[in-house]
């Protein structure tokens, strides 16, 4: 339930302010938010298996949108960036789906 | 590979949460600690994910208006060039016709000047630096049908430049006032010339069939046509390689003006003092009548 309030106060107060982002910035940004979604999912499956440690997930998401935008980051100096956010959202999206079906599993128990 | 091993063995990819449950059972805890702000970390996060969202989401739907934007604009600038092209055409129509007016009112005024002005018409008219109508006579050319193929030649039933030159200089010598191919006026420079399969007026290529337009005394122009060594000629072509050629007269036949005419003789008289102007080195050895 808390949950489910910050994320929609997220986007709320994302859409009322509407900050610009710097353009620097701009490369970072859907890798940062492809990380977060994984670090989301791998706290959803953590709680309905009851293992949910706060601690955990705060520093999977710190670490995994830190770690993400780091490695795009570095690509765009090698000139390889877009290889590596390919990189990168492919491994996520493999972590997201893999957390994605073992929560179908417990909710639906298929 | 581990990640593709353990995505195949089917283990948890991310094995924190676990191994913290396992320390946890160690340390003897049955609930998971609370931590310092009792979720508020994960809130935080979560607010944190949520912003994220929004911000994505409002600069994808920020950047996409902006090249429609920009798209917008340049049609926008476009179109307001064109207009702007547009209006100073006009303006030049409208001070080309001044000029012609305090011209015409200039050289009304003396014997010489009414004389000048009857040669600068008649100069006018024969270098097509102004649209003429009238009675035309319109010969056609066409090419042949490709009805027998492989008989003939594949391009023997084709109309070439040359029979276009031959026709036209065959009308000139006929008394045709004004001459267009395909609406296009003939100046007495124009070329006519083929390059690759196009036949190219001034330096515009035009397609088939050609409709060659003669303004003047149409039964003249007719009649030494036909007597003339280019009608024998394009009769000729008619007969033997099917080249289509017909001729026809017309009542109303309207021909613009030849485009952008360039003064190759005529100097500024204060430049060149007054012998400067008549140079005779133009096509026909005539040059200018008038200092």
């Amino acid at each position: 339930m808390i949950a489910l309030i910050g994320l929609v106060a997220g986007v709320v107060l994302g859409l009322l302010f509407e900050p610009t982002v710097p353009l620097w910035l701009q490369p970072y940004l859907p890798i940062a938010i492809v990380a977060a979604l994984d670090a989301m999912f791998g706290g959803v499956r953590a709680r309905l298996e009851g293992i949910f440690d706060e601690k955990v997930f705060v520093v999977s998401f710190v670490s995994n949108t830190i770690i993400a935008a780091l490695i795009v980051f570095l690509g765009d100096q090698l000139g390889v960036g877009s290889q590596l956010s390919t990189g990168v959202v492919v491994v996520l999206g493999i972590r997201i789906f893999s957390n994605a079906a073992a929560i179908r599993r417990k909710l639906f128990g298929a | 590979m581990s990640l593709l091993s353990d995505l195949f063995a089917g283990k948890v990819l991310d094995p924190g949460y676990a191994e913290a449950a396992a320390r946890r059972e160690a340390a003897g805890e049955r609930e998971p600690r609370r931590g310092r702000f009792r979720h508020g970390g994960v809130l935080l996060v979560l607010i944190v994910v949520g912003l994220l969202i929004a911000v994505a989401v409002a600069e994808v739907r920020r950047s996409e208006p902006v090249a429609q934007q920009q798209r917008s604009r340049l049609i926008g600038e476009i179109r307001t060039r064109t207009a702007e092209s547009d209006e100073l055409q006009r303006r030049l129509d409208r001070l080309r016709a001044d000029t012609e007016r305090q011209r015409v009112a200039a050289l009304a005024r003396s014997e010489a000047g009414r004389r000048a002005r009857a040669d600068l018409t008649a100069a006018g008219a024969a270098a097509a630096a102004v649209p003429v109508e009238g009675t035309a006579l319109v010969v056609t050319l066409a090419d042949a049908e490709p009805q027998d193929g492989g008989r003939r030649r594949a391009d023997a039933g084709r109309v070439y430049d040359q029979d276009l030159q031959v026709l036209v200089n065959a009308l000139w010598a006929a008394g045709a006032r004004a001459i267009g191919i395909n609406g296009q006026r003939l100046t007495p420079t124009t070329a006519i010339r083929t390059a690759g399969e196009a036949i190219l007026v001034d330096y515009r290529p035009l397609t088939g069939p050609y409709e060659v337009t003669a303004l003047g005394d149409r039964d003249r122009i007719e009649g030494a046509l036909r007597r003339s060594a280019a009608g024998r000629r394009l009769q000729a072509l008619e007969d033997r390689f099917g080249v289509r050629y017909g001729t026809r007269r017309t009542d109303e036949a309207r021909l613009p003006a030849a485009g952008a005419l360039q003064l190759r003789h005529a100097r500024p008289r204060g430049e060149g003092g007054r012998g400067e102007g008549a140079r005779g080195e133009g096509p026909r050895g005539e040059g200018t009548r008038r200092p």
